[in-house]
């Protein structure tokens, strides 16, 4: 009786995987049409910039050539950062996925604004907890329904060219060092007096 | 109820105890909610003072999504980090036995606490994959505090009740594999919300299980002893104790191929759990996209089993020695640990975030009670040798979890899920051996006892070469 029920409960649970696994697939990004022009320039050309203090100036713009009617569908404009394919090696966590429901490659929203026809441009102050890295920026054109319809990113197709590197704050506090160390040293000192009178108790103890 | 100890040596006589003693002053019987001096409140300082060791070296992984950005960190980076973790307690579990022989398990376990104390604290001063690897190494040592409990307990506590008692406080020790994954996001955030950024926050989280760490040491310095009679040095018991060649009792060890075989098993059961609080909070923040606390309650979820899994994991091993015997003890931890690694691969297959809930959920309680069941069988491998046994099998735990994110879990060659799966395989695979194992006396998995008629004693004696049998008989 108890190895029906064990192989029932077996037989529900890989039908429950199946049925999950064949889920609905999601947009994808072959579909977006490349219609926005962006230009994404650090103010201080050819170094590493610094995070929460440097500042990138991004444009974005309509192409002259747009197939899509801008004026009828974009409702909203977001900027993104998005990480170059030198900064994703071996972080799967930074993975471009062609379904942008699973993309992760553009983790950070840099502002988010309605649709506004005129080229538009922003400074950019790099935020104080973007990590180490380089980048580059995309645009998406988003509809009523918030989905994306159309997309444009200040590097090539193979995001290899105008790429900027960031280098993060570290976090590091010289208080929290002079913590450890305080800490580190009350500790092993403890234990080394208790070493000590514990050595010489037992001596004592040896005595009597 | 007050019942008087027999007092032995050192001119120390009638010895009040809380709790009724044998003739050994160990107690026997277990309560568990009293503090009482010296037996219970050894079980309390032990079981705490281990958990905060297990905070602390799974610290770590539920903050990995933030300390991943700040260090610049790969998944290589990362595997062997994990890595580093368990590696440093497989040699320091061995050489845990030997240390509470010689100090005594309250000196030897502080001072491991308090010497692996400050490389948690310097975590908050790292600036570098290869810092982020060398504090999880050292701070990983402070797991062998788990041998100094089992040691602690088989000298507080006697024959029906010293399973109870190491099963409870292993089981619990283990829990703070699972409360890290809750502390450490909550304190993180607590201190974000007062004003720090994120890079700085998570540095600052790391001196609440140092602090802990150091504490539960100083309460066992200040409020523990060694013995019901008193503390190692100042008892210098040497007479009392037969002194054994310590060459022999590893020899004899080494070569009974039991303790080998439990090794390799625990090193599939509690090195699978070690390596799930390793990677399951950043498995369940990357696949379904969760938010940092979110993925650590889940994550915690799977260690927190171990208040009830692993004890009851030993007290079912004992109800089937019960009914069965020996070959119950096989056959429920056999079935328990397939059980778990068939729970595990299944683990990696399921998209759907409710569902893998439900069946990590399950998978932890399977594979915490392999864990209760496992030292279930080990005290009875070798009654010279009890100690290097228990060393073998704890340290083959560590070296489980080790060859599991060497194989499957370094750098991106698997995906995590993937990884997951393969590993409960493995975990199938390594669970075999067990039926291999036999005792003359009771028989295996698969065969009765011997047609020869072997009895306990008899097996247990044959620890002994006849030569040393005479030497023990005429000394007295």
């Amino acid at each position: 009786m108890a190895i029906h029920t064990f192989f029932f409960v077996l037989l529900l649970i890989f039908s429950l995987i199946q049925s999950s696994s064949r889920a609905a697939k999601g947009r994808l990004f072959t579909d977006l049409e490349n219609s926005l022009e962006v230009t994404a320039k650090p103010v201080k050309d050819g170094v590493v910039l610094e995070g929460g203090k440097d500042v990138v100036k991004i444009t974005w713009k309509l192409k002259s050539l747009a197939k899509v009617d801008a004026h009828a569908t974009f409702k909203r404009i977001t900027v993104k950062l998005c990480y170059a394919p030198i900064s994703q090696v071996d972080r799967p966590w930074r993975k471009t996925h062609n379904e942008i429901s699973k993309d992760k490659s553009c983790p950070y929203e840099i502002v988010s604004k309605p649709y506004d026809m005129t080229p538009q441009s922003l400074d950019w102050i790099i935020e104080p907890d973007i990590p180490s890295g380089t980048y580059f920026v995309s645009v998406y054109g988003i509809d009523g329904n918030g989905h994306k319809v159309a997309y444009g990113q200040s590097s090539d197709d193979r995001r290899t060219t105008n790429l900027f590197t960031v280098q993060a704050i570290s976090g590091c506090h010289v208080l929290l060092d002079i913590a450890s160390i305080c800490f580190s040293v009350f500790s092993i000192v403890f234990l080394l007096v208790v070493f000590v009178k514990e050595k010489r108790k037992a001596k004592l103890e040896q005595r009597r | 109820m007050q019942v008087e100890g027999n007092g032995e040596e050192s001119g120390i006589t009638n010895r009040r105890f809380a709790l009724p003693v044998d003739a050994e002053n160990k107690s026997t019987t277990f309560r568990l909610f009293s503090f009482a001096k010296p037996h219970m409140r050894a079980f309390h300082l032990s079981w705490f003072q281990f958990f905060c060791c297990f905070v602390s070296t799974f610290a770590a992984p539920p903050l990995l999504p933030v300390i991943r950005e700040n260090l610049n960190l790969t998944a290589t980076d990362i595997g062997n980090a994990g890595i580093a973790s368990v590696s440093g307690s497989v040699f320091a579990r061995l050489v845990m036995g030997t240390a509470c022989d010689l100090f005594g398990p309250r000196l030897a376990s502080a001072a491991l606490t308090l010497s692996t104390a400050p490389a948690v604290y310097y975590t908050a001063g790292i600036k570098s994959p290869i810092g982020f690897i060398m504090v999880r190494f050292f701070a990983g040592f402070s797991l062998a505090t788990f041998v100094s409990t089992q040691f602690w307990m088989s000298s507080m506590f006697s024959g029906p009740v010293v399973g109870s008692a190491n099963g409870i406080a292993a089981g619990w020790g283990n829990l703070g594999g699972g409360a890290t994954q809750l502390i450490m996001p909550l304190v993180f955030s607590v201190i974000q919300g007062a004003g720090a950024t994120k890079f700085t926050a998570w540095r600052i989280a790391f001196f609440i299980p140092g602090l802990f760490q150091t504490f539960s040491a100083f309460a066992v310095l200040v409020f523990g002893q060694d013995l019901p009679d008193g503390d190692y040095w100042a008892m210098h018991r040497s007479g009392e104790k037969q002194k054994d060649d310590v060459s022999k009792v590893i020899r004899h060890g080494i070569t009974n191929y039991r303790g080998w075989i439990t090794a390799l098993a625990y090193g599939y059961c509690f090195g699978v759990e070690l390596t799930i609080d390793n990677i399951i909070a950043e498995y369940f923040f990357d696949r379904f996209h969760l938010k940092l606390q979110t993925a650590g309650i889940i994550a915690a979820s799977f260690g927190l089993a171990n208040f009830f899994a692993r004890p009851g994991g030993g007290i079912f091993s004992d109800l089937m020695a019960r009914r069965f015997g020996m070959r119950g003890r096989l056959w429920a931890w056999w079935i328990v640990q397939t059980t778990g690694g068939v729970l595990c691969a299944l683990l990696g297959q399921i998209d759907s975030l409710t569902l893998s809930i439900v069946v990590m959920l399950i998978f932890s309680v399977f594979v915490q009670a392999a864990c209760g069941l496992t030292f279930g069988v080990v005290p009875f491998i070798s009654r010279r040798s009890l100690g290097v046994v228990s060393g073998m099998t704890g340290a083959g735990g560590n070296v489980g979890a080790v060859l599991t994110q060497l194989i499957f879990f370094k750098g991106s060659t698997y995906a995590r899920e993937t990884g997951i799966t393969l590993m409960g395989i493995m975990a199938i695979a390594c669970s075999l051996p067990i039926c291999l194992i036999y005792f003359p006396q009771w028989g295996g998995m698969f065969c009765g006892p011997s047609s020869k008629k072997v009895t306990e004693e008899e097996y247990y004696l044959s620890e002994w070469s006849d030569k040393e049998k005479e030497n023990e008989f005429t000394s007295h």
